[in-house]
């Protein structure tokens, strides 16, 4: 009794208590940055600074190279020499000679770069360490011009609009099919999830280790993981009370629409890597790449027509269309993004995203299935359609690779 | 979009080469303007937005001032034979951190704070007095080629830091002789920088000439095992920034030595003139020709009477070498 009083009257007090680690901590830190030299030389001399810089792009425009690079240690790092192919040459710097951490600055060099030819740009720091970046083939970097973003856009069109639209025709003849072949197809549609987010996370966890250990571990993928499937979480709780009173797991379109947002954010990973790869000249754009794209995605459509005809829900073409468009289009935003903006820690962020997103409805779609299926998780048609799903995903990649 | 497309831009890129070559033509014919601080006013300059464009005059990535390296390349004067003169010269081992181009710093063991080391210069028969004081943090000595007894040979004799040990020999056979430090380990102390060249003048002196003097030498700055930078007399592209003036029909006599660590061979190559080769400066087999090879620690004499004015490259005839800062100009005038 007499404590709750006290708690109370001193509610003011221990608000500011709470600033109290703050403070001390603030306090510690200003002394060791004066002091903490005399406790870390106990511990003898400390190696000198790798001086490798982190070369962020590389851009061949007629008659010029410029090379973005940032500095990712605490140590200053200071840009002293340049080479290609191992000549010294002439460059200008848009930026500071010499850059703080995680400071950035682009090295242009006048140079007749060949078109198609490797090509080898190393840059020297002030203490002689050489960073070298070899490029397979000089190609030049598009400008981002109304040709290059429709080109970018019918890419994107082809490879993610156009599969998803011709896997949703198959909603007239799922919603003929028997319940136990539909929990089947809906089993399938988690496969597929499943796959593109064990993939979205592979690659997430790939571009990551390329970062500069200067922009954090990997607990970047995480940050990325979770916020994109606690948002669908909170999504899906937003759809299955809205109309009904009582919380339940979302079906039908609500369902489609959220098997629609993961393979959409997948989509824009995958527009990014295709439109990045493209850009920086490591990916040829052949017809059977779009071709392989395609097909690997149709099975996308199908994934969402599923929980619809399963929910016996009606939609009309225009909630359809939605749905193409939530699946579909970010290929086409992600493939701008890609194409112009190259930069791995949004790819990172991108992948990561679309990792949580299809692991979330995977879940989401488990529930439903476990909940709906004759027979429930463990018949044989929810566990051959899982497989199915993975397997279906993992040959059509194969194409697509 | 198909390859290799004819693009108006791609015209205009292709043109920059041509765009440049007109000055440069002009440059060559006029000769250079030279600017107070004795680098040359590079018409070029202007023009040299292509890769491809020579590297001359102010542009050229090269570190210091008009007169810096004058003690490395203009060997003190020769002395006429005397019998009994004793030459004495004082070499100190320190280390400095020293500017091999703009900004890159090498952190390098040098004798008297240069790399190359200074020039010595004796005349055959004299008595070569050098005292070698080692204020570097690692014990070091000095190895000259030459005609000397076993113990004034600079590998056992090892110099502690802060020690002291004068080398004391007669001065032969007359030629252009290296010197560099001998401890262990041999790689390491010699790519630091501990390595000089030697004329002994023989006694029925050679005729008069403009002198020169140049060490070949690479760094390897980043501890690979191999050359970052190329350079004579110690500075990456000096004499591309700063050209050395001769005079037409002057003889010119160059002393060329390879101290270049790593690497097999290096090699000098003459643009516009052919001289006469005289390896290690002994004998009388003369060789004329515009390109010479030496392996390390080679080095031979080289006269020239420049037939032509204008600007005369030289450099490394190994592409890489040359590129990576070995290359320089002659500035020939009337």
């Amino acid at each position: 009794m007499s404590a709750n009083v006290e708690a109370a009257a001193g509610g003011g007090w221990s608000r500011l208590w709470a600033i109290a680690p703050l403070a001390l901590l603030l306090a510690i830190v200003l002394a060791f940055s004066a002091y903490g030299e005399s406790i870390t030389a106990l511990l003898g001399r400390p190696p000198p600074p790798a001086d490798q810089f982190d070369v962020r792009r590389v851009q061949f425009h007629p008659g010029e190279i410029a090379v973005k690079v940032t500095n990712p240690q605490p140590d200053e790092l200071t840009i002293a020499s340049v080479t290609v192919d191992d000549a010294i040459v002439a460059f200008t710097l848009d930026g500071p000679r010499q850059l703080g951490r995680l400071r950035s600055s682009t090295i242009r060099i006048p140079f007749d770069w060949i078109p198609d030819e490797p090509i080898r740009v190393a840059i020297t720091s002030s203490t002689g360490i050489e960073t070298v970046e070899e490029i397979a083939a000089a190609v030049e970097t598009p400008e981002a011009t109304a040709r290059g973003a429709l080109g970018y856009a019918l890419v994107g069109v082809l490879v993610g609009l156009l599969p998803v639209a011709l896997g949703l025709l198959w909603l007239p003849a799922l919603r003929r099919t028997a319940p136990q072949w539909l929990a089947a197809f809906m089993a399938l549609t988690a496969g597929l999830l499943a796959f593109l987010g064990v993939e979205a996370l592979s690659e997430a966890l790939q571009l990551q280790a390329g970062l500069p250990t200067g922009l954090g571990g990997a607990g970047i993928v995480l940050l990325g993981v979770a916020t994109s499937w606690l948002t669908l979480t909170a999504i899906s709780r937003g759809f299955s009370t809205g109309s009904a009173g009582a919380p339940r797991a979302p079906s039908g379109v609500a369902l489609a629409t959220l098997v629609a947002i993961g393979i959409g954010l997948h989509n824009l990973g995958e527009g990014l890597a295709i439109g990045s790869s493209f850009a920086l000249g490591e990916l040829a754009l052949g017809t059977f790449l779009i071709v392989g794209f395609m097909v690997h995605n149709v099975s996308e459509g199908l994934g969402i027509a599923a929980p619809i005809a399963d929910g016996q829900a009606a939609a009309s073409r225009l909630r359809l269309a939605a749905l193409v468009a939530i699946a579909g289009a970010p290929t086409i935003v992600g493939a701008w993004i890609g194409g112009y903006l190259t930069n791995d820690l949004l790819g990172v962020l991108f992948f990561a995203a679309a990792a949580g997103a299809a692991l979330e409805v995977v879940f989401e779609v488990g529930r439903y299935v476990a909940r709906r299926a004759p027979g429930g998780l463990s018949s044989p048609f929810v566990l051959g359609g899982f497989i199915a799903g993975v397997a279906v995903m993992y040959i059509t990649g194969v194409l697509a690779g | 979009m198909p390859k290799n497309q004819l693009t108006r831009r791609g015209l205009i890129v292709g043109a920059v080469p041509l765009v440049a070559a007109g000055p440069l033509v002009k440059l060559a014919l006029d000769g250079p303007a030279e600017a107070a601080d004795g680098s040359l006013q590079s018409h070029v300059h202007d023009h040299a937005v292509s890769g491809h464009a020579a590297m001359l005059g102010e542009s050229v990535p090269a570190v210091g001032g008009a007169r810096d390296l004058d003690g490395l390349l203009y060997p003190p004067p020769a002395k006429p034979y005397e019998p009994g003169r004793v030459s004495e010269h004082t070499l100190v081992a320190t280390d400095v951190e020293i500017e091999i181009a703009p900004g890159v710093f090498f952190p390098a063991w040098t004798y008297n704070g240069t790399v190359p080391g200074p020039i010595i210069r004796a005349t055959e028969g004299d008595t070569l007095r050098v005292v070698f004081r080692n204020y570097g943090s690692h014990a070091h000595t000095i190895h000259f080629h030459g005609i000397h007894p076993a113990n004034m040979d600079g590998v056992f004799e090892v110099v502690e830091s802060g020690g002291e040990f004068t080398y004391e020999f007669e001065a032969r056979p007359a030629g252009f002789h290296p010197y560099h430090c001998h401890a262990t380990p041999l790689k390491k102390h010699i790519h630091k920088g501990l390595y000089g060249a030697m004329i002994i003048d023989p006694r029925e002196p050679r005729p008069p000439a403009h002198e020169l003097v140049m060490v070949m030498n690479g760094y390897d700055t980043d501890g690979d095992g191999g050359n970052n930078f190329y350079t004579v007399n110690g500075r990456s592209f000096y004499y591309a920034k700063y050209p050395i003036t001769v005079k037409r029909s002057e003889l010119v006599r160059l002393y060329l030595a390879n101290l270049t660590e790593f690497d097999l061979v290096n090699s000098f190559h003459l643009h516009g003139d052919f001289f006469r080769y005289q390896p290690t400066g002994t004998g009388d087999a003369w060789e004329y020709t515009d390109t010479v090879m030496q392996c390390q620690g080679q080095r031979g004499v080289l006269e020239i009477e420049f037939a032509n004015i204008g600007l005369f490259m030289f450099h490394a005839h190994q592409s890489e070498f040359a590129e990576l800062g070995w290359m320089g100009y002659f500035n020939v005038v009337e």
